[in-house]
């Protein structure tokens, strides 16, 4: 077990200095950097760019730069933001904090709306109950998800006269205006990963309700609330669970362009803000957050599913 | 196949048959996307245009029709060009094995630790806008799942007796591979460019809502839905029809893509 755990560390530690590795090279890879922007009108002024270049350390080779970024990141020290002045450890985690309430209360509203109705509709296979989660989860997931956004922000403008407050609120500044901040948001992304999760739901029930054990359950004539509530439940909880952090993989990514409709500053708005500034060590920092996060999700999905299921244990 | 599988699978192959002839013949079913006429700027749905009309008084229905080939193109190339290198460089790592396959699959894990829109919009962003950029940015972000899946099947195949004897009869190792191995990956790689479409889709019109994608006035539904923006409430068609458009042809692969999985 430990030493499994050892070599999936190892693997994810390895994936994440490829995968930072190969960001640094692409952002510096095209033409144009923020040396250019920052002289502006002064472009051209040689002495100037160079003292710039110096300055952000633009002029030494590639591999010096990204080995002296790394060295930097493992001391803890994520550098200073080239626009704002600003430590980027601070900017980062104030906008994956924002990123994460939001993540967190959609997969708790994708898990309570999707799992039950997944698990109805693969119990009632092909029945109306079926065919409606069927087709509204296929729907839901054929719509891209700041579509569903904006549809909702009609929605509530036309029928409610309502819209979101313009300036964000975090959840310690003012709970009722964060409520009203994150809940289209927390909607759009809810109902596509809800749908998401309703099908796995259903998908898992059938499976499991095409058991033997399920129907020797049945024909021994134990009642509905033990079949389903112990032989059935018992069996799909273990997918539910290592699903979710499918899931909470796939909200942190779409939130990005939730994020900027909402004009919600997470993550993914500091990463686009960072791009287009062009202002690197920010958008280093927000990429290793990113990547860091999906694969420390899925190492604990894969240890969750060890602890659990006994059978899996030392594979 | 059950009766409601035929229905969806057959709803997915009629609705992808009506989007395949919009992408390729838009003239047929609609004017021209670029007309501006200011007299009809915002105008809601009518009989005369059927989704309304946008700031510049351009019909929607128009821009909407003949953006079809503009962002299923788009997504179709990124599709093709991903399948192409994914799909070889998976069969030959899978096939080949050693430290060729090492290094390829450690690639694509690298790519694959990144949230796939999160990977579109700092590539997109890098290349700036254009349709070509676009795809290639489409394509980094499904090349290593086409590798990946490729690679399986081809170290699949490649365990397989047939494999054996055709070694045996004296063929290379190339020859076992292209003639052999390589004919029985492509259905299954071939699958997968349906079963991604619809995702590719949607990171395809994230990227346009964003900026990132194609530049106007070229018509683009992603695009369309950026424009949109600043009269979502004065007016909502020009956000509504875009995105039915983007919503109908996700259905259409996903039905698609579920339909084939489920026959093979």
């Amino acid at each position: 077990m430990l030493g499994a755990l050892a070599g999936r560390l190892g693997a994810a530690a390895m994936t994440a200095v490829l995968s930072t590795a190969a960001v640094f090279l692409l952002i510096r890879a095209v033409p144009g950097d923020v040396v250019g922007e920052m002289l502006g009108q002064s472009a051209g002024d040689r002495a100037a760019e160079a003292a710039l270049r110096a300055f952000f350390g633009l002029d030494r080779p590639l591999w010096q730069q990204y080995l002296g970024w790394a060295g930097d990141v493992l001391r803890g020290d994520l550098g200073v933001s080239w626009r704002q002045g600003l430590p980027v450890a601070g900017i980062v985690g104030k906008a994956f904090l924002v990123t994460l309430q939001i993540g967190l209360v959609t997969l708790a509203v994708a898990l309570f709306v999707g799992v039950p109705l997944g698990i109805l509709a693969g119990v009632r296979h092909g029945r109306w109950p079926d065919l409606l989660v069927e087709v509204v989860s296929l729907v839901a997931l054929s719509a891209p998800v700041f579509w569903t956004g904006m549809v909702l922000l009609i929605a509530a403008g036309t029928w409610f006269g309502w819209s979101p407050p313009l300036i964000y609120a975090g959840p310690g500044e003012n709970l009722a205006d964060n409520i009203e901040s994150i809940a289209l948001p927390v909607m759009a992304l809810g109902l596509l990963q809800a749908a998401a999760y309703a099908q796995f739901a259903r998908q898992q029930t059938m499976q499991v309700m095409r058991q033997d054990f399920i129907r020797a359950a049945i024909s021994r004539g134990l009642p509905a609330r033990v079949v389903y509530g112990r032989h059935l439940l018992r069996n799909v909880a273990i997918p539910l669970v290592t699903f979710a952090g499918v899931i909470l993989v796939q909200i942190l990514g779409g939130v990005v362009v939730v994020e900027t409709l909402f004009a919600i500053p997470g993550l993914g708005r500091t990463l686009l803000a960072a791009i287009q500034a062009r202002d690197y060590p920010v958008l280093q920092g927000a990429l290793l957050v990113a990547v860091l996060v999906a694969l420390l999700v899925n190492l604990l999905v894969d240890l969750l599913y060890a602890a659990i299921d006994p059978r899996v244990r030392g594979a | 196949m059950s009766g409601r599988a035929r229905v969806e699978y057959g709803a997915g192959l009629a609705l992808s048959m009506l989007l395949l002839v919009l992408a390729v013949a838009p003239g047929l079913f609609a004017g021209s996307p670029d007309d501006v006429d200011i007299a009809l700027r915002l105008k809601p749905p009518s009989a005369m245009h059927w989704f309304g009309s946008d700031e510049t008084g351009r019909d929607v229905y128009a821009r909407v029709v003949h953006g079809t080939g503009t962002t299923l193109g788009i997504v179709g190339a990124a599709m093709l060009l991903a399948a192409v290198i994914g799909g070889s460089g998976g069969a030959v790592a899978g096939f080949f094995g050693r430290l060729g396959d090492m290094a390829l699959s450690r690639g694509a894990d690298a790519l694959l630790a990144f949230p796939p829109i999160i990977l579109g919009v700092v590539v997109a962003a890098t290349l700036g806008p254009g349709a070509a950029n676009l795809v290639l940015a489409l394509a980094i972000i499904y090349t290593p799942v086409f590798f990946r899946v490729s690679r399986a099947t081809a170290l699949g195949e490649g365990a397989h007796a047939y494999v054996e004897a055709a070694r045996a009869l004296g063929h290379g190792e190339w020859a076992v591979l292209l003639r052999h191995v390589a004919p029985n990956v492509l259905p299954t790689v071939l699958l997968q460019c349906v079963i991604l479409f619809p995702l590719a889709l949607q990171i395809q019109a994230a990227l346009g809502f964003l900026g990132l994608g194609v530049p106007p006035p070229t018509p683009d539904w992603g695009a369309s839905l950026q424009e949109s923006r600043n009269y979502l409430t004065a007016a909502p068609w020009l956000a509504i029809f875009p995105g039915l458009a983007l919503l109908v042809a996700a259905l259409a692969a996903l039905l698609l893509g579920r339909g084939l999985q489920s026959r093979s």
